[in-house]
C-alpha cells in the first residue's frame, strides 16, 4: 500500500459523502418489475431501431432493438409482452421513443452457453461481442464501450486505468461491485486491457475503499499472465477524483489536454461496472441487462443498492428502499454533483443511471443568489484552473462572447465552483451559458 | 408504508445538488465576531464615548444601505452583516473622542458613496470603511487627529487630559525614547503596545487582540496569509533604515489593516501573486507615509491606494489553467 495518496494537482472540493448510508449494504436484487421501459436512446449516438412488433412474446436477453451508426443494440430486460411503440418520459432527454414490455413475471432468460475460449478472443470477435451486448460507459457517461475500445491506428496507449473512484458523494454502487465482484471487475479489467494491448492496469480507488484492494489484488494473481500486471492505487477523498482528466493525472502524473481524451496520454478508463459488463458479453454473450443502482438520501427510509432490470421505473425502485419519505425535494439521478433533479418518478432506469438521490429540506439555488464577492473560492476548487468568477459577471453584463479567456470551452461541468460559492451563484450554468454563445458564434463564423 | 407518489412537486433545479455550508452572510458575521474581542476592548480601555463612536459609525452604515437600497429599489441586505462590518471596520480606526454625529456621517458616507454608487456588495473599487475615514479625515481634521484620548483612569493615566498624541505621532516629532514613553505611562511600554494600554484608535490599540481576531479568520479559511504576511514585510522592509522596526510593526492601524482591510475579498487580488505584489504596495506605501509623508500613519491611504491597482493586479496574475502548463511526462 503506498504511504502518500495518489491525488491530482490542483482544485477539488471535499462534500460530506454520505456513503455510509449504503456502503455496507450489499448489493440485492429489485423484485421483477412488472413493466419495463426500453427507450431506443440510452447512449451518446444514434437510437437503435427496433427489431420486434408489438405483441411479440420476448425473453429477458432477447435483442429488441438493432445498434444503428456508432451505438449498441437494446435488449428485453424481463420476459413478457412487447407493447406498441411509445413515446415515454425519458430522464434526460425528457422524452423519447421506447419499446415497452409487460412483464410475465417470469424472468424467463435465454440460456447462455459458456464460450470456454473467451479469454483468447480476437481482436474484432471482442468488439463485436462488447457492441452486441449493449455495454456503454456505466459510470453515467454513456458512451458506447466498443467505440472507445476501438482505438484508432495511430493512437498509442500503455495503461488502462478502471476507474473505481467512485467520487460523487452519496453513490457506493461501484464499491459494492468490486467488493463483491472482484473477479469479474478484474477479469474484465485483463480482457480489456488484452484487447487495446497494454500490459500495465491501474484501478483508481478513493481512500475510503481500501476494503476493495485486497480481494482485487488477489483476484488479479490468479489470472495473471501474458505479463499484464494490475496495481490498486489509493487516491485521496477529493471530489472530482473519478472525473477521467483527474483520474488519469492522480495515477500517472499526465495531464490530459483541454477537450481531448485520454488516449492523447496514452491511457483508455474504463469504469467497474463497464469491466463486470464486458465479462459477461466475451464469456457467455449476455447482453447488459441489469445494473446496479444506488437509492439512498434521507429521502427514502431504507437506502439500498440494488440490481435492476434496465428500464426497470424509479418508483419501483424507490418502493424497494421503503418508498418515499415526507418532505422529498429532490430526487437525483446519478450523484448530487453532476446529476439531475428528475420532476417525477415515472422515469426508466437507463444504462447510465448509477444512483438515485433522494434529499429533503431545502437546496441550492431555491433562495435565489448574491453577488459575487470575490472571494476567490471558484478559483481554488476549479480542478482546471478556469475562472468561473470571471465567466460569471461577463454572462451576466450581457457579454458572455468575451468569456473565452476566462475557460468557459474546457469546462466539463463537474460543478465544484457552485458548490463553493457563499453568495450561492448557479456559476457552472453562467459556464454552459458562455459555453453555447461561443460555441454558437464559432458556428456562424464558419458559416460566413 | 410504499408510497411512491409525492403530496408536494419535486424541484427541479440544475445541479450541483449540495453546497457548501458557508454562505457570504456567516462570513461576514464570523469577520464581526473575530472584530469583537478588539472592539470591546477598545471600548473597555476608552470608555463610553469609544461606544459612542462605534454605535454611531454602524448605525450610520445600516442606515445608509437602507437608504440606497430603497432608493435604487434593491433587495434590503442589512441582515447579511456587510453594511455592519463596514460601519465597525470604520469604527475601530477612528479616535475615540470623535464626535457621535462624525462617525454617523462617516458611516453613512462608507456605504453611499463608498459602496452603494458602485452598485453595492461585490462591485466597490474602494474599501468602503476606509473611504469613510479618508472622508472624516478631510471633513473633520481638527477632530481626526486630536481626538485621542490616554486609557482610562484605572489604567494610570487621567482620562481629562482629553488628548494625547499616539506613540507614532511622538515617535515621528520627537523620536523612538520619546515615543516609547507615550507608549505608556507604566510598566513595560511594548507590553503596552501589545495589550492596547496605549492612546490610539479604538480597533488598533491591542495587537494581541486584533490578531486573535485574525488567527478566527485565517484558521476558518476566511482569510488567506499572503495579503497580511506581504504588508508586514513591506513595512518592516522600509522602516528597517529606522532602526525602529519593532514600534512600527506592533503599532498603528498595521495588524487592523494588514489582516481585516487588505483582506477584504471584493477590494483585493484574486491570485496568489497579485496577493503577494497588493500587500507588498500597501506595506511600502505605509512605510513611505509613516516616514516621508504628512501624517503619522499611512496604512489608510496605502490600502486605498493599493485598491486602485486590484483591476490590473487580477488582469497581470491570472490563475494557471492546468490546460496550458503541460505534462510532466
Amino acid at each position: 500500500m503506498s504511504a502518500t495518496l495518489h491525488t491530482f494537482g490542483r482544485g477539488g472540493i471535499h462534500p460530506h459523502t454520505h456513503k455510509s448510508l449504503t456502503a455496507g449494504s450489499p448489493i440485492t436484487a429489485v423484485p421483477p418489475p412488472p413493466e419495463v421501459w426500453l427507450p431506443l436512446s440510452q447512449h451518446i449516438g444514434e437510437p437503435a431501431v427496433p427489431c420486434v412488433q408489438k405483441n411479440d412474446l420476448v425473453k429477458r436477453g432477447q435483442k429488441v432493438a438493432e445498434a444503428a451508426g456508432n451505438g449498441v443494440p437494446i435488449h428485453a430486460t424481463i420476459s413478457g409482452k412487447v407493447r406498441p411503440l411509445d413515446k415515454r418520459p425519458h430522464p434526460t432527454l425528457v422524452s423519447a421513443p421506447s419499446i415497452v414490455i409487460t412483464g410475465d413475471g417470469a424472468m424467463t432468460e435465454i440460456e447462455w452457453n459458456e464460450d470456454p475460449a473467451w479469454r483468447e478472443l480476437p481482436h474484432d470477435e471482442m468488439i463485436a461481442r462488447i457492441r452486441e451486448a449493449g455495454i456503454v460507459g456505466l459510470g453515467g457517461a454513456a458512451f458506447p464501450t466498443w467505440r472507445k475500445l476501438s482505438l484508432p491506428p495511430d493512437v498509442k496507449v500503455d495503461t488502462l486505468v478502471i476507474n473505481g473512484a467512485e467520487c460523487e458523494p452519496y453513490l457506493t454502487s461501484d464499491y459494492r461491485t468490486m467488493l463483491e465482484q472482484p473477479q469479474a471487475v478484474v477479469d474484465g479489467a485483463f480482457a480489456m486491457a488484452r484487447l487495446v494491448g497494454v500490459k500495465r492496469i491501474r484501478v483508481g480507488i478513493e481512500a475510503d475503499k481500501r476494503a476493495v484492494i485486497a480481494p482485487l489484488e488477489a483476484a488479479a494473481r490468479a489470472v495473471e499472465r501474458d505479463g499484464i500486471r494490475l496495481g490498486v492505487d489509493v487516491c485521496r477523498v477529493r471530489y472530482p477524483q473519478g472525473a477521467e482528466k483527474q483520474l488519469v493525472e492522480s495515477l500517472t502524473g499526465r495531464r490530459v489536454p483541454p477537450r481531448a481524451l485520454p488516449t492523447a496520454v496514452g491511457v483508455v478508463v474504463q469504469n467497474v461496472a463497464t469491466a463486470v459488463a464486458v465479462v459477461d458479453a466475451l464469456r457467455w454473450r449476455r447482453p447488459l441487462l441489469d445494473r446496479v443502482v444506488t437509492v439512498t438520501g434521507d429521502g427514502v427510509p431504507e437506502p439500498r443498492n440494488l440490481r435492476v432490470p434496465i428500464g426497470t421505473l424509479l418508483a419501483h425502485l424507490v418502493q424497494a428502499c421503503g418508498g418515499l419519505r415526507d418532505g422529498v425535494t429532490r430526487v437525483v439521478a446519478g450523484g448530487p454533483m453532476m446529476g439531475r433533479a428528475l420532476p417525477r418518478l415515472d422515469l426508466p432506469v437507463v444504462k447510465g443511471l448509477n444512483g438515485l438521490v433522494l434529499l429533503t429540506g431545502r437546496g441550492p439555488l431555491e433562495d435565489g443568489y448574491g453577488p459575487c464577492i470575490a472571494c476567490t473560492r471558484c478559483l481554488e476548487a476549479c480542478p482546471l484552473g478556469l475562472e468561473p468568477d470571471q465567466v460569471s459577471l461577463r454572462v451576466e453584463a450581457g457579454r458572455s462572447l468575451d468569456s473565452a479567456p476566462f475557460g468557459a470551452l474546457d469546462c466539463y461541468e463537474c460543478g465544484s465552483c457552485s458548490y463553493v460559492c457563499p453568495s450561492g451563484r448557479p456559476l457552472l450554468q453562467f459556464m454552459q451559458v458562455a459555453k453555447a454563445a461561443l460555441r454558437r458564434a464559432e458556428e456562424l463564423r464558419i458559416a460566413t | 408504508m410504499s408510497e411512491t407518489t409525492s403530496p408536494t412537486p419535486f424541484v427541479v433545479a440544475p445541479g450541483p445538488h449540495v453546497h457548501a455550508s458557508e454562505s457570504t452572510t456567516r462570513i461576514m458575521w464570523w469577520v464581526n465576531a473575530a472584530l469583537a474581542p478588539a472592539s470591546l476592548w477598545g471600548v473597555w480601555v476608552f470608555g463610553w464615548p469609544a461606544l459612542a463612536v462605534a454605535g454611531s459609525s454602524i448605525a450610520g452604515a445600516i442606515g445608509g444601505e437602507w437608504l440606497a437600497q430603497r432608493w435604487l429599489g434593491r433587495k434590503p441586505t442589512i441582515a447579511d452583516g456587510s453594511a455592519f462590518c463596514t460601519g465597525l471596520l470604520l469604527a475601530l480606526t477612528l479616535p475615540p473622542r470623535l464626535p457621535w454625529y462624525a462617525a454617523l456621517l462617516g458611516g453613512a458616507f462608507a456605504i453611499l458613496i463608498g459602496k452603494s454608487i458602485f452598485g453595492g456588495l461585490g462591485f466597490n473599487l474602494f474599501n468602503p470603511a476606509l473611504i469613510g475615514r479618508a472622508f472624516l479625515m478631510a471633513s473633520f481634521p481638527l477632530a481626526m487627529t486630536a481626538g485621542w484620548s490616554a486609557p482610562r483612569p484605572w489604567f494610570g493615566a487621567p482620562l481629562d487630559a482629553v488628548t494625547t498624541p499616539t506613540p507614532l505621532a511622538v515617535l515621528r516629532e520627537h523620536g523612538f525614547p520619546a515615543a516609547l514613553a507615550a507608549a505608556s505611562a507604566h510598566g513595560s511600554p511594548w507590553m503596552a503596545l501589545l495589550l492596547g494600554l496605549r492612546p490610539g484608535s479604538i480597533g488598533e490599540v491591542s495587537v494581541v487582540l486584533v490578531a486573535l481576531g485574525a488567527a478566527v479568520l485565517l484558521a476558518r479559511g476566511i482569510i488567506g496569509l499572503a495579503i497580511p504576511l506581504s504588508v508586514l514585510a513591506g513595512v518592516a522592509l522600509v522602516t528597517l533604515p529606522t532602526g525602529h522596526v519593532g514600534l512600527h510593526l506592533a503599532s498603528g492601524g498595521l495588524w487592523l489593516g494588514a489582516f481585516f482591510m487588505a483582506t477584504d475579498y471584493v477590494t483585493s487580488p484574486n491570485t496568489r501573486g497579485g496577493q503577494i505584489v497588493f500587500g507588498l504596495v500597501i506595506g511600502v506605501l505605509t512605510g513611505v507615509i509613516r516616514l516621508y509623508g504628512g501624517y503619522p500613519e499611512g496604512i489608510c491611504y496605502a490600502i486605498l491606494l493599493a485598491n486602485a491597482l486590484v483591476p490590473a493586479l487580477n488582469l497581470w496574475f491570472r490563475p494557471r489553467r492546468v490546460a496550458l502548463v503541460g505534462s510532466p511526462s
